[in-house]
């Protein structure tokens, strides 16, 4: 298991557009992904998980990437989120 | 801010009969525009259109939420069509959408994540989803919407106050020799927590070294903690938790009980003593178990210097063997090679025994007990007395002294503890690196020294008692021995033939601890042959998991035939005991011996006689095999043809 904490710095946080984007993203890798928002699991190849835990801007997130290609994964992860997801 | 403080009736439409996105969209922005969210309609439809134009907002499930922040927004609102026939919205999925919010919010604030946040985890909920299409009026939408949303609120109350607990149910599995029941019973706790919706993480303590390791944070913030184990885990960490203790088998047969009992709070609170034995439990555990648990953490901990030890001097046997060397007291060291070999696995069996008596202290006592047990071990080896301090051959208790040693010197610590209980919290300290050592060590020579002579005697007479069995007699000893292996593969009467198989090893019953280990390898393989040979008997998931039996059976792991065992107790356990036992019988009546108490085909190579030992395992087996075929009932719901996909 490979995790990284760092901030969402969209100014809209994870709405769906970017949500979608990550779960897409996510959902190539075989590994398990969650996002621990505030203490809670959620599924990071579920565009509804995210959008339901509500990820604002300045929200700490810690990603969790458990698998065989879980470096991957993170790292994409990573970069997609600092990144802004393009916005 | 409240869905239903957003929705309207004048924003909703139901059983629309839209028929492409485009209409959809018009529809609800007309809906908006009714609701007087919006200002400047044409304006608010661009920036919905553009959302759309980078991506659908279909999200699947039959759920589409086109949304637009826009200043043409004149206050946040909702609208919310559903469409029974669905509607292609150009969803990811490619089914259909009926159930359409849209979206109106200003342009700042977090307004707009928040409502789209709270539609989806109302709208996960399938069936709420199906309420809300057949609601009949839009009071029924907009009651349907309010009477989940308080629901759901009270839910994230409580979810919140939760969440700071990562896990809620926290485990801790071990089983003796750490292979096969720790990861069992741990799967079996994730797997249920899983199903009941209890997040849980569990610590494996097995031979390989504990995985998956709790940390502080999760005891402190965990609900309950199951420690399932059959030898002493690391239990300081749990102080003033709700621990729940119970045998690790209990882990893999009832973890939904368990696991209810840890999140209900009920468990009682743990306070580490320590080292006290199993102080607190409520239900205070049998003396047998503790026993057996404190015996096993010692013959786990000396496992690895056996296997390792045995090894070596086996090969070095073998190398003496292939060069000719004389069979006489030089046999094993004879060539240099040999000799080296005999060495390093001469310095490893030494330790057998004080590491055997220091960790059962150490189950009983705690880390003091440690040092105690390991010098009572040790005297045991070398046979002091009070006539001979400094040993003497025929009062060498071995084995035997190493047990009595490691219980003693478990209870000398207590015993110490108590008589010192009286001393000042700030004279702590000094019991651990003086009191505890200084008299536990020197009560444990004189007890030692006491004992040796007498143990020493019934040591000696015991194994020479077994070397002098008659052919006849060794047999019907190997058959027991095997046949216990296979009774409950991995529990205590598996445990108390291979813990006598051990303890053989170091007066040289090598054809004991060879009759033992073929009765422990039978089983899974012959659970394996009849899965391939009598496909009919086994179901299609069973014929695949049987395929493990073999890699199981040949690495001795007799554990691999639990999962068969259970399923089908009163056929597979007579099977498997008959073939254990006529291996173990086939195995003593061939002389073979066995240096290394474990490790499969793979120590085959060093094994005595290994041909008749090949003989004794596929005959074994085949009898196993050829009863399982008689005695368990065919799968007929099966169909053959289809187990084939």
């Amino acid at each position: 298991m490979v995790s990284k904490k760092l901030t969402v710095s969209n100014a809209q946080g994870l709405h769906m557009r970017p949500a979608g984007l990550f779960a897409n993203a996510m959902g190539k890798y075989k590994s398990d992904v969650f996002l621990n928002v505030k203490g809670n699991d959620v599924n990071g190849k579920s565009l509804m998980n995210i959008i339901a835990a509500c990820i604002k801007c300045g929200t700490e997130i810690e990603i969790r990437c458990t698998g065989e290609d879980e470096a991957d994964a993170l790292a994409k992860a990573v970069e997609l989120i600092e990144s802004g997801l393009g916005e | 801010m409240r869905v239903t403080d957003l929705l309207k009736e004048q924003g909703i439409q139901l059983g629309s009969k839209v028929n492409s996105k485009k209409q959809a969209i018009e529809k609800l922005i007309a809906l908006q525009v009714a609701s007087g969210n919006i200002a400047d309609e044409q304006r608010y439809k661009d920036a919905i259109l553009a959302r759309e134009a980078q991506g659908s907002t279909a999200v699947g499930y039959g759920i589409a939420i086109p949304h637009a922040k826009s200043d043409a927004v004149k206050c946040a609102g909702l609208a919310a069509i559903t469409v029974p026939t669905g509607v292609n919205y150009e969803a990811v999925d490619g089914k259909p959408s009926d159930i359409l919010f849209m979206i109106a919010a200003p342009p700042n604030g977090d307004l707009h994540l928040e409502v789209l946040s709270r539609l989806m985890v109302l709208l996960m909920d399938e069936g709420f989803r199906k309420q809300l299409i057949n609601a009949q009026s839009k009071k029924e939408f907009l009651k349907i919407i309010d009477k989940k949303e308080t629901e759901k609120y009270g839910e994230e109350a409580k979810t919140q106050a939760d969440s700071n607990a990562t896990y809620r149910v926290l485990g801790v599995t071990a089983c003796p020799t750490g292979i096969a029941h720790t990861y069992m019973a741990a799967e079996a706790l994730e797997k249920a927590g899983k199903e009941m919706g209890v997040s849980i993480k569990v610590e494996t303590d097995g031979s390989g070294g504990a995985k998956n390791v709790l940390t502080k944070k999760e005891i402190a913030d965990a609900d309950g903690i199951i420690v399932a184990a059959d030898r002493e885990v690391e239990m300081a960490r749990f102080n003033g938790k709700r621990v729940i203790k119970v045998k690790v088998s209990d882990g893999i047969s009832k973890p939904q009980e368990l696991i209810k009992k840890a999140v209900s709070g009920t468990a009682p609170v743990y306070t580490h003593a320590g080292g006290e034995i199993s102080v607190d439990d409520g239900e205070k555990e049998s003396v047998g178990r503790q026993i057996y648990k404190h015996l096993m953490n010692g013959v786990s901990h000396m496992l690895p210097f056996v296997i390792g030890g045995g090894i070596m001097i086996a090969i070095a046997f073998l190398i003496d063997t292939i060069a000719g060397a004389p069979q006489d007291s030089s046999f094993g060291t004879y060539t240099q090679a040999a000799a080296f070999f005999k060495a390093i696995g001469g310095a490893a069996f030494g330790f057998m025994m004080p590491v055997l008596a220091g960790f059962i202290a150490m189950s009983i006592a705690d880390r003091p007990g440690l040092a105690v047990g390991f010098v009572g071990g040790s005297i045991a080896t070398l046979g002091c007395t009070f006539m001979a301090p400094t040993g003497d051959a025929a009062a060498v208790s071995g084995f035997i002294g190493a047990l009595i040693a490691g219980f003693a010197g478990g209870f000398i610590v207590l015993f110490l503890r108590r008589v010192f209980a009286f001393l000042p919290k700030s004279m702590e300290g000094i019991k651990p690196v003086l009191i505890y050592p200084l008299l536990g060590i020197l009560i444990m020579g004189v007890f030692m020294c006491a004992i040796n002579p007498f143990v020493g005697w019934v040591n000696t007479a015991l194994s020479n008692g077994l070397n002098s069995l008659g052919t006849e007699y060794k047999v019907v000893l190997g058959c027991v021995l095997g046949g216990m292996m296979a009774i409950d593969m991995g529990g205590p009467f598996n445990k108390a033939a291979y813990v006598f198989g051990t303890a053989a090893l170091a007066t040289g019953g090598y054809d004991i601890m060879a009759a033992v280990m073929i009765g422990g390898m039978v089983p899974p393989i012959a659970i394996a042959l009849c899965a391939t040979f009598f496909k009919k008997k086994f179901s299609s998931d069973e014929r695949q998991s049987a395929m493990v039996n073999y890699i199981m059976g040949l690495c001795f792991i007799t554990e691999g035939a639990i999962p068969f065992a259970a399923a089908d107790p009163l056929r597979v356990i007579p099977s498997c005991i008959a073939g254990s036992a006529v291996a173990g019988g086939i195995s003593m009546a061939f002389n073979c011996g066995l240096m290394a108490p474990h490790g499969g085909v793979f120590v085959f190579p060093v094994v005595t006689n290994v041909l008749w030992y090949v003989v004794a395992l596929l005959v074994g087996s085949i009898i196993s095999m050829l009863l399982l075929a008689m005695l368990k009932k065919n799968k007929a719901t099966e169909a053959l043809p289809i187990q084939n996909k």
